[in-house]
């Protein structure tokens, strides 16, 4: 059901709906454009949206426009940390968000990366809800928490 | 946040960079954090955590100290 006018918090839930269910089905996040058509709401008014929900930490513009470029944990542009669940492929922004999108969606996945010291191939494998986990990997946050929004691009 | 073979391998990075060694997470604590916080991403009724709730999940997997402050 589509939002009635002004009430801006119950459009940013459908607005940030549709952008999810994009990414799922498709892998690749829509356009501003691509939201209004579906949902049937101007582009103005969708573009103040994702503006909205970029403010709120929902989304990550790419800068200085109205493209996403994270819906957590999805990344609309390849990244080093690709995601295979089922016969699906998508993007983590960060090895937490790569370990979210098999939590999001519910399904086992593998998490593939490589280290960036020695730029070894490394796998994270999610099987019947929990993590295989029988390896001696560890996951490093350079960024303290209270900055990761600082600069969430290298965060 | 990155995925290293080992915690020599991060040392080893961090050093190269001349940055600190910030903070490392077993891939358990990495699961459990990522099912704290993305759980319920795609659900309609889904929030965004505030800073306490935030506090409580990492408390909740030995997140603790200074560098888990989130304010």
């Amino acid at each position: 059901m589509v939002a009635p006018p002004g009430d801006a918090a119950t459009l940013d839930r459908d607005v940030r709906l549709a952008v999810y269910r994009k990414i799922v089905d498709e892998g690749s996040p829509p356009t501003v454009s691509g939201v209004a058509d579906g949902l049937g709401i101007t582009t103005s008014e969708i573009e103040a949206s994702f503006h909205r929900l970029a403010e709120d930490h929902v989304l990550v513009l790419a800068p200085g426009t109205s493209s996403i470029w994270m819906a957590s944990p999805f990344s609309a542009i390849p990244t080093p940390f690709q995601v295979e669940v089922g016969d699906r492929r998508y993007f983590g922004n960060c090895i937490w968000d790569a370990l979210g999108i098999p939590v999001c969606l519910r399904m086992d996945g593998r998490i593939g990366t490589s280290c960036p010291d020695c730029s070894e191939p490394l796998s994270l494998d999610v099987r019947d809800g929990s993590l295989d986990a029988s390896s001696d990997h560890v996951i490093h946050f350079e960024v303290p928490a209270a900055r990761w929004w600082d600069d969430i691009g290298s965060t | 946040m990155l995925l290293f073979r080992s915690e020599e391998h991060v040392m080893r990075w961090s050093e190269r960079r001349g940055n600190s060694m910030g903070a490392t997470l077993t891939p358990e604590q990495g699961w459990r954090l990522a099912k704290e916080w993305y759980e319920n991403r795609l659900s309609p009724d889904w929030t965004r955590k505030t800073p306490d709730e935030a506090q409580t999940v990492f408390d909740s997997i030995g997140l603790v100290g200074a560098f888990w402050a989130m304010t």
